[in-house]
């Protein structure tokens, strides 16, 4: 797995689907809010400093910010 | 007339809240679960010869709970003895995140519970082009499902209909993975517990409140035995849901082939933008505090108006003496001081509950986070914080959606220090008694020392904030995954109800005490057992026989004041607070005002009232003319005028905060820290000003 990137590598605008998780202590919510593998997101921008990236993911209105800690966490394969 | 109890239970956003308002309308009320504070609410209504009581759990994307509040809908729906377990639970979701939705009705009727299923914001979604396949969906989940939109009212009456609907042949979706069916078969066999993915829950669960000692034992038990991780339960069991969804609800959900740009997209743009966000963002609270002072001005000055002549006509109509002090004194105006906050307290949770229904406060939570965390918070503590600038009881119990321990304990900690309400009363008497009514480059003199007072609150909660963050360990990593619902039109109605239900929570709480406070001071003022009381005339005239009238009845009652059983306390704690600044009366004032900062003010007007005979006076009057025994100059002069506002600005006091922070973080190790920190700096800030400016 350590040749996937994570959602931290993704560039604003940039889209990419999730292929799994860095670790398995991660927070229950994040399969609870549907950031499961196979889910496609684009990564609209981060805050400044390392802040949270926000995230939209495909077919859904709603956004997902998560801190960077978390989106190192989940790999992702980049669609060209 | 049969009775029904019904839960509502859904993910949060999805307008839960809406069709809560829209089944029960006014006939609603918000309590608290017994022996916590997450807000409960309440309401019922009649349809169809039936009676239903609806209870509208928190929002929770499933039946683990990762914060406070989604505890209780675990807590609630296990447990069968719980008073408000229900015989029918509503689902809701959005069309959106119907798989998520669905995710929590299958672990509820797994449960063993009957459900219905209701997708809201079908405007939201027909807008978008999005339909749902109604009767395809209720073959998936073996029941009634409705489509609604509460925001206009939409499938409401269907939605009423529906509740009679008797849901069965529901078969489970969840299938125990065959490596911990012993484990189970264990749970089942030694906790009496019959439902099997309730013997799942038992395990996979962090808590289980609801058992007995025992009983947790035998899961404990159980978990040793076959080396099992709760937090690893949780995932198998979503990600073997998430799986499973996946094919039983192709073809529920239409959406449309050409995906149009949401409007919600690009008002983010802008207002998450890394720097524009913030501009907006602070505009917006500049917006929200001067809000606060100018548009509150006309209803505080008609209410001190109002107050002003009822405390007149009292006075004029009432026999002059101690009672008539008690009732126009510390009475009437101890309310008025509460009731005069009515406007600001109303104009500040207006603001942020149209930031909360618009969606906008998840942006807050966003932008927030990276500059919160460096202080040990959350960007969702920001919440907490700006709710402490009207008061710090709501915004306590506001720091429950904090999700990690440590995080939701520091706030709730330093959250007392933001400027609440009631510290304004005592700010604004002492700031126009002791700072002269200047303008300094143009602005008022007087204001400023206001803002000022503000900022020291922020940044000794920051302060504090920083110091905790140090000296304390957490047990669980701190994360935040927060969901960015799209932008809505505020509710009206939702709006009015939660202002009016923490406006009334505020004077109806505060009203209490300074009520009960100015009567036991009248008590205690009135009654004492020293001889110089009892006696009060004869010593006056053996002492000073040759004393005018006047001066002799002025002479007599301050005597009796200070021989009271009040003035005895005045004056025991007065060595402590004279290096402040303070004389035995302000004593008074400070013991008076640990149940609440704003009875400072109601508490000097009735001392001073008790002490003098002259009732023309107001409060303020009667402070400036006040006379410091101690140092022979005015009671409330520059320095100790600035000692009494740092003392404020610092001290917890506030009964009810305490109260409401023991059964936050259910310890008193951390009350107390808190209660001493807090008056132990206030302390030592209002000596070292007293003592530097006298």
């Amino acid at each position: 797995m350590s040749q996937h990137k994570s959602i931290n590598q993704l560039q604003n605008g940039e889209t990419a689907t999730i292929v799994g998780y860095l670790s398995d202590e991660i927070p229950i919510k994040i399969y609870e809010m549907g950031l499961l593998p196979g889910v496609t997101l684009t990564k609209k921008q981060q805050l400044p400093f390392n802040g949270p990236v926000y995230l939209r993911i495909q077919d859904n209105p709603n956004a997902i910010a998560l801190r960077k800690s978390e989106a190192d966490l989940i790999l992702i394969e980049s669609i060209l | 007339m049969t009775e029904i109890k019904i839960a509502l239970v859904g993910n949060p956003n999805v307008g839960k809240s809406t069709v809560f308002n829209r089944l029960t309308g006014l006939r609603q009320k918000v309590g608290n679960y017994p022996g916590i504070t997450v807000e409960k609410k309440t309401g019922s209504f009649t349809h169809q010869q039936t009676r239903y009581h609806v209870i509208d759990l928190p929002g929770a994307y499933g039946i683990h709970p990762s914060s406070l509040d989604e505890e209780i809908v675990y807590d609630v729906l296990v447990d069968q003895t719980n008073p408000n377990h229900p015989e029918l639970v509503v689902v809701i979701g959005d069309p959106f995140n119907i798989k998520r939705a669905v995710f929590l009705y299958q672990q509820i009727r797994e449960m063993g519970l009957p459900a219905i299923f209701v997708v809201n914001m079908m405007d939201e979604a027909e807008r978008s082009g999005t339909s749902i396949d109604v009767s395809k969906l209720e073959n998936v989940l073996s029941t009634k499902v409705v489509l609604t939109d509460a925001r206009s009212g939409k499938g409401i009456d269907q939605l009423k209909d529906a509740l009679a609907f008797k849901p069965n042949g529901y078969a489970p979706s969840f299938v125990i993975p065959e490596e911990f069916t012993a484990a189970t078969q264990y749970i089942r066999e030694h906790t009496g517990q019959r439902n099997e993915y309730i013997a799942w829950l038992y395990l996979s669960q962090k808590q289980n409140k609801h058992l007995n000692n025992n009983q947790v034992e035998e899961i404990t038990t159980a978990r040793q035995t076959h080396g099992l991780n709760y937090h690893r339960l949780q995932i198998r069991e979503a990600l073997a849901r998430h799986a499973s969804l996946e094919n039983q609800l192709t073809g529920v959900i239409k959406d449309p082939a050409k995906k149009k740009q949401y409007a919600t997209e690009r008002a983010d743009h802008v207002l998450t933008h890394p720097v524009w966000g913030y501009v907006i963002f602070f505009a917006l609270l500049l917006l929200i505090f001067q809000a606060i002072y100018t548009w509150s001005g006309p209803f505080m000055d008609a209410i001190d108006n109002a107050f002003a002549w009822l405390a007149s006509s009292a006075g004029e109509w009432l026999p002059a003496g101690p009672i008539n002090g008690l009732i126009t004194d510390g009475i009437i105006a101890g309310i008025g001081g509460i009731v005069i906050f009515i406007p600001q307290i109303a104009i500040l949770f207006i603001f942020i509950s149209l930031m909360e229904e618009s969606g906008y406060m998840s942006r807050v939570v966003y932008l927030m986070d990276r500059w919160l965390r460096p202080f040990g918070l959350s960007g969702k503590s920001a919440v907490p914080l700006m709710s402490g600038a009207a008061c710090a009881i709501p915004a306590v119990m506001s720091a429950r959606t904090i999700e990690n321990d440590k995080e939701r304990l520091i706030t709730i900690l330093v959250t007392p220090f933001m400027t609440c309400s009631a510290r304004l009363p005592i700010y604004i008497v002492i700031i126009g008694l002791v700072i002269p009514s200047e303008k300094i480059l143009g602005l008022d003199l007087q204001g400023l020392v206001l803002f000022g007072m503000y900022a020291l609150g922020i940044v000794a909660a920051l302060g504090s904030a920083w110091v905790l963050k140090q000296l304390m360990k957490s047990k669980y990593k701190s994360y935040l995954i927060l969901e960015l619902p799209t932008y809505k039109y505020p509710v009206v109605r939702n709006v009015l109800l939660n202002v009016w239900d923490k406006t009334k929570g505020f004077v109806w709480g505060a009203g209490k005490i300074i009520l009960a406070i100015s009567i036991i001071l009248w008590v205690l003022g009135s009654f004492g057992v020293d001889e110089r009381f009892t006696n009060a005339e004869d010593v006056v005239r053996s002492e000073k026989p040759g004393i005018s009238e006047t001066d002799f009845e002025n002479e007599v009652q301050s005597q009796k004041l200070e021989y009271s059983f009040l003035g005895t306390m005045g004056r025991f704690i007065e060595p402590v607070i004279e290096p402040l600044g303070y004389d035995w009366k302000m004593g008074i004032g400070l013991i008076s005002s640990f149940a609440a900062r704003e009875v400072f003010v109601s508490t000097m007007a009735t001392v001073y009232s008790l002490g003098g005979t002259d009732d023309e006076l107001t409060i303020r009057e009667r402070m400036a003319a006040e006379i410091n025994p101690n140092t022979g100059k005015p009671a409330y002069n520059f320095a100790s005028g600035i000692s009494l506002l740092l003392f404020y600005a610092f001290a917890m006091q506030c009964m009810s905060t305490i109260a409401i922070v023991r059964k936050e973080t259910n310890s008193w190790k951390w009350t107390f820290i808190q209660l001493a920190f807090m008056t132990g700096f206030a302390y030592i800030a209002a000596l070292v000003a007293y003592q530097l400016l006298k």
